[in-house]
């Protein structure tokens, strides 16, 4: 297996992830075309109907869509789409564990807010 | 190309007093990467040899797309088994075979035989100079190299494999898992592979069969295996309380800390309080919880 795939975790989870993070980082724009099921299959070692469900899996989002004979393509605002659901997802994700970890440390929310304020300030310069 | 159910019914199979399938059903879809694990003595070998009716069996039936498969000719070309080749044959002697001895018997006996397909197989394995060298031989990755072949260029439409990465090293561990996706791209006929190394086969089995105690266990999608699993950790009270509802798999405490490997539906699994930490298993710890044998304390 490819070192960039987990084995904790559903892999075609992981597949859909790694193309929505490509399309985020601008690997791959808005109408161009993203990497076959097989060649996916073939880079990262993985069953080819494993990377066709990541793939359906962002087909059905709206995120890709395919066109006849040609292949899968990156749809018109997708990039937004994408973020509108990480950033809905982020607070799941990172907030809450933070907030918790904080609390097991006796940390009040005041001095985590604060927290937050001075890495956003350090992340400026 | 492949074509109908590989279908195995109550299968109950003994070697003298001992029971190895105790009424075993699995039925093998077309078109699939199947990955077979079990223990040791869990049934595998045995049951690969009767699904390919290279061994007899007690009660039950074996079937490929409703037709029986036993001294069926039709059926029979549809399967190959590549067993492991040992030094040793079972008639008892030194195996004297021949790398190529292997080859031809295998150009002769299965029909969709690839013999360029089998030749650049061997030259990727480095075998192309040990044709005339005697399997007795040859060192347990090579033997294991000669199977691979003899598996993938068969083009068989059921394809077994038994332990085929056992004797091989890491690289070319990785190189087969390679070969077996490239192959199954182009042709999309079904595997099965045995195999105890499951770290490496992330990915690469749509499904898994899990043999335990003769029987199966599981035929499920991996994926959907692996999210009905979760080991919750955390405090043992609270721990304690989440798992009321669930299936409890494994039990471990260390003072006041509590580690569960717990089963149920997404559904109930994802409702599962976020205080506690709820990591998913990869298919070896699933298959240990399943298959180690530890008490099962089943709390429904």
């Amino acid at each position: 297996m490819n070192e960039t795939l987990s084995d904790q975790g559903a892999i075609y989870l992981q597949i859909a992830h790694m193309i929505e993070d490509d399309i985020l980082r601008g690997i791959y724009r808005e109408e161009e075309q993203v990497p076959s099921t097989n060649e996916l299959a073939r880079a990262l070692r993985i069953n080819p109907a494993t990377a066709a469900k990541g793939i359906n899996l962002l087909v059905e989002q709206g995120i890709l869509y395919k066109r006849r004979g040609i292949g899968m393509f990156v749809a018109p605002g997708a990039g937004q789409a994408v973020r509108a659901s990480r950033q809905a997802a982020f607070y799941k994700r990172f907030v809450c564990p933070m907030v918790k970890e904080a609390a097991g440390l006796g940390l009040t929310v005041q001095q985590l807010n604060e927290m937050v304020a001075r890495a956003a300030e350090e992340g400026k310069q | 190309m492949s074509e109908g159910t590989l279908k195995a019914t109550r299968l109950c199979k003994s070697y003298g007093k001992k029971d190895v399938l105790r009424g075993l059903d699995l039925e093998l879809l077309p078109g699939c990467i199947y990955g077979l694990i079990g223990r040791n003595g869990a049934g595998k070998t045995t049951l690969l040899s009767i699904l390919t009716a290279q061994n007899t069996w007690d009660e039950g039936e074996v079937t490929l797309n409703g037709e029986p498969v036993w001294e069926n000719r039709h059926a029979l070309d549809q399967l190959c088994f590549a067993r492991e080749l040992s030094p040793a044959l079972k008639t008892g002697g030194a195996n004297a075979l021949r790398v190529k001895d292997y080859l031809r018997a295998a150009s002769i006996y299965y029909p969709n035989w690839d013999a360029p397909y089998a030749e650049r197989l061997l030259k990727e394995f480095g075998l192309d100079k040990e044709r005339k060298t005697r399997v007795d031989k040859l060192s347990k990755g090579m033997m294991s190299m000669v199977t691979i072949t003899l598996a993938l260029a068969s083009r068989a439409p059921f394809t077994f494999l038994d332990e085929p990465v056992a004797g091989l090293d890491v690289v070319a561990r990785e190189r087969f898992y390679q070969l077996l996706l490239e192959d199954y791209g182009e042709t999309g006929r079904t595997f099965v592979v045995s195999t105890h190394i499951l770290d490496e086969t992330n990915g690469v089995f749509e499904r898994v069969v899990i043999l335990d105690e003769g029987k199966v266990l599981e035929n499920t999608p991996t994926d959907s295996l692996l999210e009905q699993f979760r080991l919750v950790d955390g405090p043992a009270e609270a721990v304690e309380a989440v798992c009321a509802g669930l299936k409890v798999l494994s039990k471990e405490y260390l003072g006041r800390r509590l580690s569960c490997v717990v089963r149920g539906t997404p559904e109930k699994l994802a409702a599962l309080p976020a205080e506690l930490d709820a990591g998913a298993l990869n298919l070896q710890k699933v298959f240990v919880a399943l298959c180690g044998h530890g008490e099962v304390l089943n709390h429904e």
